[in-house]
């Protein structure tokens, strides 16, 4: 981004889309994570199309633990469901976990970020205190006491929104404790930011702080943000399958995470069952690699620095 | 050098890690007050038996829980802590949170550090040669691999690691810290000790170097492109000697402070690894704690991870303001 004044024109910003859609594509990183997203967000989409409803202890299709056959292709678990099933129906509540609660951080860490860095002064000194806890405490060890207590509080009757209560406390919490590191860097470009001529000059203009922020200051921040955002959803990933697998997800809606839980109860590695921990760790494993190489192909589309070195 | 300056800067840090450890100990306080069903029901075996009112006042009572909750409870609270007293775990009845994680902590810490070594000294090298030789077949191999595990959650590493190595091929035991009926001579205890620490120790440092490996390439690839290598190169210096006398020393200095930083996600990350392996070390005691929903365990873990956490974060600021000293200003 450079000073100099350039007139806005819809072509303009039609051909600075294009070329940073050329520019992003042509990494092989982003390609081949777009491919296995897209994918994944598929059979996300429709589960019960490609492989009908959860399967349960009742409706399951299969015996104990039978490896992969062409009956069942990636074989069954403990009692009987198919994994394939069981798998794909994990893509939709691990995505939609690790998304929304993605989405309420870089609301929060964008709000906090931007607010401490346009206002200065002691708005700055508390908000950025604040952001140091969470910035300093990982969100694993925060969602680890914070979950247990909260679904006590609100009980695992009804669902919430359409999730279940666990899954529901799960995706706020983490939402709630992994914005910092998002807060932090917009602050930082919001600095830097505000002392360009063009906000001065929606200042003269007599615009509000808030329209300012909002018309002026968000547009530019975007690049950051979203190039930050494909990590938080890797860091929601990690939280969500390791709480899930340390028995804090739902049985009856069961993420990736709590499919590896069920597969370590039931004994799946030492009975040699590859199958059943090894899908959905597979499915993990894709998804926050394609996360990851996203993030690190935006970053080095926006920062020119970065492209000049191979 | 600025004295003044300096001792300003050191104080600021040490203030900035009181207050995060002070909201450590007010979230644990709030959160085990926010539990329905107030403590002393909790403590009188879930109340599921019958109790009467006046047993229920009498713990009450005892406890201090007729008590405000601000200041008398909290300072209580805040006292105890510091006296290192965290209170009765639930699940293991009577018996003291302190002792119970004193008693765990000696196999976290044996598990940690030897992985975190492992992890230091296979990661940082490689991440280092592949940033001094970028675009490199090394580089390329240890980025992708790098990347990959770094993807990865360590406890499904955990998981492979069993079994490949441990049932499939039988060479490594995968659950516990000692094997039943080992002579508890000396040599032969030990030994099962280590075979039983190899699959832990693995997991956890393979989740590690990938970590290490990008930062420690992206520290040198930074390192490389600075004026000063060039003017290194200009007056005819060698690779090696560019290498050892300019590059590993900057290379080093954002290293070492995610080294340390990373003191408490390792020892987090761990808590997975170990409920895969039955690992008796913290992790082990909480998932115990989780699964019996014995919360003043888990306060105590918590309080303690958080404790670990700022302590390292504490080091760390320390070390980077005495490692490079433009940070003091």
């Amino acid at each position: 981004m450079s000073d100099a004044i350039v007139p806005y024109s819809p072509r303009g910003r039609a051909r600075a889309i294009k070329g940073f859609l050329g520019q992003f594509l042509s990494y092989g990183g982003a390609q081949v994570g777009l491919v296995c997203l897209v994918f994944f967000l598929v059979v996300a989409a429709m589960p019960n199309i490609l492989v009908g409803p959860l399967q349960t202890a009742i409706n399951a299709t299969g015996e104990f633990l039978e490896p992969p056959s062409s009956q069942h292709l990636l074989g069954t678990d403990e009692v009987g469901r198919d994994v394939l099933n069981l798998v794909v129906h994990g893509a939709r509540i691990s995505l939609t976990i690790a998304l929304l609660a993605t989405v309420i951080s870089l609301v929060i860490g964008t709000t906090v970020g931007m607010t401490a860095g346009y206002f200065g002064g002691p708005v700055d000194v508390w908000l950025m205190r604040l952001t140091d806890f969470f910035f300093v405490v990982p969100s694993f060890v925060l969602a680890l006491v914070i979950t247990p207590v909260v679904l006590e509080v609100i009980g695992r009757g009804r669902d919430i929104l359409g999730f279940r209560p666990s899954l529901f406390v799960i995706i706020v919490v983490i939402g709630l404790t992994s914005w910092a590191f998002v807060g932090r860097i917009v602050r930082s470009q919001t600095l830097s930011l505000k002392e360009r001529t063009f906000i001065d000059r929606a200042r003269v203009a007599g615009s509000s702080n808030l329209s300012i922020m909002v018309r002026h200051l968000l547009p530019n921040l975007v690049p950051q943000i979203a190039a930050n955002g494909a990590l938080v959803v890797t860091g929601a990933i990690y939280v969500e399958t390791s709480l899930s697998f340390l028995g804090l997800g739902d049985p009856l809606q069961p993420s990736w995470g709590t499919l590896l839980s069920l597969a370590q109860r039931a004994g799946a590695a030492s009975a040699g069952a590859w199958w059943y921990l090894g899908a959905p760790g597979l499915c993990v494993l894709t998804v926050s690699l394609s996360f990851v190489l996203i993030g690190n192909a935006l970053e080095d589309t926006f920062d020119p620095r970065r492209r000049v070195i191979p | 050098m600025n004295g003044g300056r300096t001792s300003r800067h050191f104080g600021r840090i040490l203030v900035r890690a009181i207050i995060t450890l002070l909201m450590v100990a007010v979230l644990n306080f709030f959160l085990f007050r926010v539990i329905p069903g107030d403590p002393a029901s909790l403590l009188l075996g879930g109340a599921r038996i019958s109790v009467t009112a006046e047993q229920m006042k009498a713990q009450r009572q005892n406890w201090g829980l007729d008590r405000p909750l601000f200041p008398d409870q909290a300072v209580d609270y805040l006292s105890a802590t510091l006296r290192g007293d965290f209170g009765y775990s639930f699940k293991f009845r009577g018996r003291r949170v302190a002792d119970l994680i004193v008693e765990r902590l000696p196999a976290t810490i044996v598990l940690v550090s030897l992985a975190q070594f492992i992890a230091i000294v296979c990661g940082v090298m490689l991440g280092l040669y592949a940033g001094w030789r970028r675009g490199g077949a090394v580089d390329h191999i240890a980025t992708g691999a790098s990347l990959l595990l770094y993807s990865t959650p360590s406890f499904w590493v955990a998981m492979i690691l069993i079994v490949i190595f441990s049932t499939a091929l039988g060479w490594l035991p995968g659950y516990g810290a000692y094997s039943p009926g080992v002579s508890t001579r000396s040599l032969d205890q030990v030994l099962d000790y280590l075979r039983h620490l190899t699959l832990p120790v693995s997991a956890v440092a393979l989740g590690l170097i990938g970590q290490y490996v990008v930062v420690a390439r992206a520290a040198m690839s930074d390192v490389v492109t600075e004026d000063y290598m060039v003017t290194a190169r200009a007056k005819g210096l060698t690779g090696g000697q560019m290498l050892m006398r300019h590059a590993f020393r900057n290379a080093m200095l954002p290293v070492v402070t995610l080294i340390t930083l990373n003191l408490g996600y390792v020892v987090a990350g761990a808590i997975t690894v170990e409920a895969v392996f039955a690992w008796p070390g913290i992790g082990g005691l909480t998932v115990e704690a989780l699964n019996a929903r014995d919360y003043p365990v888990l306060q105590g873990v918590f309080l303690l991870l958080g404790a670990s956490i700022v302590l390292a974060n504490l080091v760390a600021d320390l070390a980077y303001g005495i490692l490079d000293p433009r940070v003091r200003q």
